[in-house]
């Protein structure tokens, strides 16, 4: 039992977390990517701008201002620093619910991505700075993970992560493999390396296919493989496991429950088969991601946070 | 008394002044009250091993340790929000690395007359919203009560069990010149600062945990425990295991920290207004296995803002139809609605008689003189004496409507004057009060500042005074504001137990 705007919030938390990684991520690889003046570098800068939504004409773009501006600009709702500070602001109203540890990472984080410094230290050394933003955010769920009780404000807050972990890789593969209009299909071994590390997945990758990188397996390994925590197989099986512990408590009548459309996402990808995503691309497939977990974004609202009164009243 | 006085005294004390080693400049304290020197300029005895421990760190360690501090109370989010027109910020309340110590046998007087004070004031209040015998007899003028702004028609002829109305209460205490404690203000509605009290004092343990383990200090740690104690207790037998919840205004509200730590400490949720459903005079909060039963709401929002169904209709900060809910016993609200109206400065002058009234005591804290402009004779001095006083309208707070006697021109008071004479009935006058000092650290220097004390009392079937308090600090030199608002800081309490003899433990028989 916990208050349905705390769940909602937490959910939230979850959900800005897991978007500042990938943001900060994304630029990482980006800035990264640019060092080599090549053409796979301005293909993969023109892929990490498609992912957060800002594709552009595919012309070159000035990466180190796309970036700074993807990570420090306030204004820009989608950027790091405005996701941590959402982030904050979600585990403020429910500072009682999570442990100090875990708040102070989080706060620790926000009170230095805020700071009047914060634009400084970004142009003296993004990478470092990108680096320690990541990593504080591994600390933080490190210490939710090993602090917090495995009830349900963390199962909340774990379901905002994968549900935005799967929108967000799902999002990343539709792009890949989307023709782009200036470089044209992903085919190059830099490009390649460039999407595997916006995934957080080189290495994980290189044991299972070893150094042969191929668009194949790549869209084989971040869509279907079982243990990768990244693929969206993993991240789907991650929600149907919170949802059904979460709904085991609410007779909530015959609508549609989140958790059974989580599990048929789940049955769907683990049931998949990869010749026929061979054969017809992986566009229908990845679109139908994006959508269920539009469904099963509103499921969870309408059974645990905006639930009708008049079904809930007490006889 | 003035500033211009204190200020003489400064000078005056200035050779006799007892050195600190790790500071250029002397500590020199006026003519208040000085927690930590007497007169003379001996250190009190039971401020003996903080004053040897202080002698110790010189002025580097201080800072650092003072650093430290800060840092901790920016990293837990103990911070309050100011509000700009570009940028909202977060800032921590000033926090002073000293603690301010107060020996047993005061202590004792303090919590024997807090106690006394809160009973006669739940009698009062029980009594003006049922009977009203006081005011029959005429011991409390009727206008004065049933005309103030802060008393609630609407809580006439309910049940309060144990007549506890002010469930929580945190009285504003100051030293005068004497070395007696008096009560400057009781605060019966929303008194806040508790959880500065438990902060201070997880940072005093840190900072100096050697002096603190040798002083025998009283802990205040059970005070969130007794809390949900004392709320538990207001709600019927027949609850067996009563739900208890935390109102607060909203992440935006200044003690929104407060409230978030006391609900966390407790282990209880922090709901907002729109939690809460009122359906047929049942309070439910909506959770996300459907809607649950709430039988206590310790709420942090003031009376007004409760119930739009009731009190004021443009809030949105409570849950429409909860004061009927109220009503029908099916809640408790803690503390009651209407308390406000025995701690109004006008009524606070007739504290001492309400004790006398109900209990046949004397008051064991006296009050600070009050002036009441509605008595003629009484109104005759503070006309002729504006110039020695404090006028404080009687319906405003936070320093609103306030003349400041000594410190106003010649044309200020006459402007004030005109206004008392209008409307007398509005207005009150104390004598300009110098409030006890105790050693600050400022900008790396130890210096004397003023301070007053928050005591916390809970009452419910028992009363209990926490062995502690919030000392608030005036960080100007020379102010007597202790605000927080008003660039005001706090310090941890230390109320020192019975007997404290070596360290570690003598086992008692």
């Amino acid at each position: 039992m916990m208050l349905a705007r705390v769940a909602d919030s937490l959910y939230w938390l979850g959900r800005y977390i897991e978007r500042a990684e990938h943001l900060s991520r994304l630029s990482s690889v980006m800035l990264n990517a640019t060092l080599d003046q090549t053409d796979a570098g301005a293909h993969a800068v023109w892929i990490a701008m498609a992912a957060v939504g800002e594709p552009g004409d595919g012309a070159g773009v000035a990466s180190f201002e796309a970036a700074q501006k993807l990570v420090l600009d306030r204004q820009d709702q989608n950027s790091v620093v405005s996701s941590l500070a959402r982030a904050r602001e979600n585990a403020r109203q429910v500072r009682d619910q999570i442990t100090t540890e875990t708040w102070e990472r989080l706060n620790l984080l926000y009170l230095k991505v805020t700071d009047s410094r914060a634009a400084k230290e970004f142009s003296d050394s993004s990478s470092t700075f990108l680096h320690d933003v990541i990593a504080d955010l591994h600390l933080f769920k490190g210490a939710a993970d090993t602090t917090m009780s495995h009830g349900e404000s963390w199962r909340f807050m774990m379901l905002g992560i994968y549900m935005e972990r799967a929108q967000l890789v799902s999002r990343l593969l539709e792009v890949c493999f989307t023709d782009s209009p200036r470089h044209g299909r992903l085919d190059d071994h830099v490009a390649l390396v460039s999407v595997l590390r916006m995934a957080c997945a080189l290495e994980p990758y290189l044991r299972v296919y070893t150094a042969e990188i191929e668009p194949r397996h790549i869209l084989e390994f971040l869509v279907f493989d079982e243990d990768f925590p990244r693929s969206i197989r993993f991240a789907t099986a991650q929600i149907e496991q919170h949802l059904t512990a979460l709904t085991r408590s609410v007779s909530a009548g015959e609508r549609a429950g989140p958790e059974r459309l989580a599990g048929r996402l789940k049955a769907r990808l683990q049931y998949a088969d990869v010749d026929e995503l061979k054969a017809v691309g992986a566009g229908p497939l990845l679109t139908t991601v994006v959508n269920e977990c539009a469904r099963i974004h509103e499921a969870i609202y309408e059974t645990f946070v905006a639930y009708p009164l008049e079904m809930r009243l007490p006889a | 008394m003035g500033l211009e006085k204190s200020m003489a005294g400064i000078t005056q004390t200035l050779a006799e002044a007892p050195p600190l080693p790790m500071t250029e400049a002397a500590y020199l304290p006026g003519v208040a009250y000085d927690e930590m020197f007497t007169a003379e300029g001996d250190v009190r005895p039971h401020y003996d091993p903080l004053h040897a421990r202080m002698s110790t760190l010189g002025a580097e360690e201080l800072a650092g340790r003072q650093r430290t501090l800060e840092r901790s109370f920016l990293l837990q989010g103990i911070t309050f929000t100011v509000y700009g027109a570009e940028n909202t910020t977060e800032r921590i309340i000033p926090t002073d690395l000293f603690p301010r110590i107060i020996p047993a046998a005061e202590w004792a007087r303090i919590e024997a007359g807090l106690t006394q004070r809160l009973r006669a004031l739940n009698l009062f209040l029980d009594d003006i919203y049922g009977d009203q015998q006081i005011l029959m007899d005429g011991v409390v003028p009727r206008e004065l009560v049933l005309g103030a702004p802060s008393y609630r028609r609407e809580m006439q002829h309910l049940y309060v069990p144990h007549k506890a109305y002010a469930n929580v209460c945190g009285s504003d205490l100051i030293r005068c010149q004497d070395g007696q404690f008096a009560v400057l203000e009781d605060n019966l509605r929303v008194p806040s600062g508790v959880s500065y009290m438990l902060a201070n004092r997880d940072a005093a343990k840190r900072t100096f945990p050697g002096t603190y383990r040798a002083a025998g200090v009283r802990p205040v740690e059970r005070y969130p425990d007794l809390l949900l104690a004392t709320l538990k207790s207001m709600t019927a037998d027949w609850r067996s295991n009563p739900q208890v919840v935390v109102l607060t205004p909203g992440v935006y509200n200044s003690a929104y920290y407060e409230h978030a730590y006391l609900a966390r400490l407790m282990g209880v949720p922090l709901v907002e207004g729109r939690d809460l459903v009122v359906h047929e005079n049942m309070v439910y909060m909506r959770t996300t296995t459907g809607l649950r039963r709430v039988d206590v709401i310790y709420r942090r929002v003031d009376d007004d803002f409760i119930d739009p169904l009731t009190f004021r209709r443009d809030s949105s900060l409570g849950a429409a139809g909860l004061f009927n809910a109220y009503r029908a016993g099916n809640v408790v609200i803690c503390n009651a609605p209407g308390t406000g109206v025995a701690d109004d400065k006008a009524v606070y002058a007739y504290v001492p008689d309400i004790i006398r009234y109900y209990l046949g005591e004397d008051a064991i804290l006296p009050n600070i003189e009050t002036f009441l402009c509605r008595e003629p004779r009484q109104l005759q001095h503070v006309l002729a004496n504006l110039d020695k006083l404090v006028v404080k309208a009687v319906g405003a707070s936070g320093g609103y409507g306030m003349l400041v006697g000594p410190h106003a021109s010649q044309s200020e008071r006459d402007a004030f004057a005109d206004a008392i004479k209008a409307d007398p009935e509005n207005y009150i006058a104390q004598p300009t009060i110098q409030l006890s000092t105790a050693p600050c650290l400022v900008d790396g220097r130890i210096e004397p500042r003023h301070v007053d004390l928050r005591p916390f009392i809970l009452s419910g079937e028992k009363t209990i005074v926490t062995p502690g308090a919030l000392t608030r600090v005036a960080l100007k030199r020379g102010s007597l504001v202790v605000n927080s608002s008003q660039g005001g800081g706090s310090k941890d309490t230390w109320v020192l137990a019975e007997d404290h003899g070596p360290a570690n433990g003598s086992a008692r028989p």
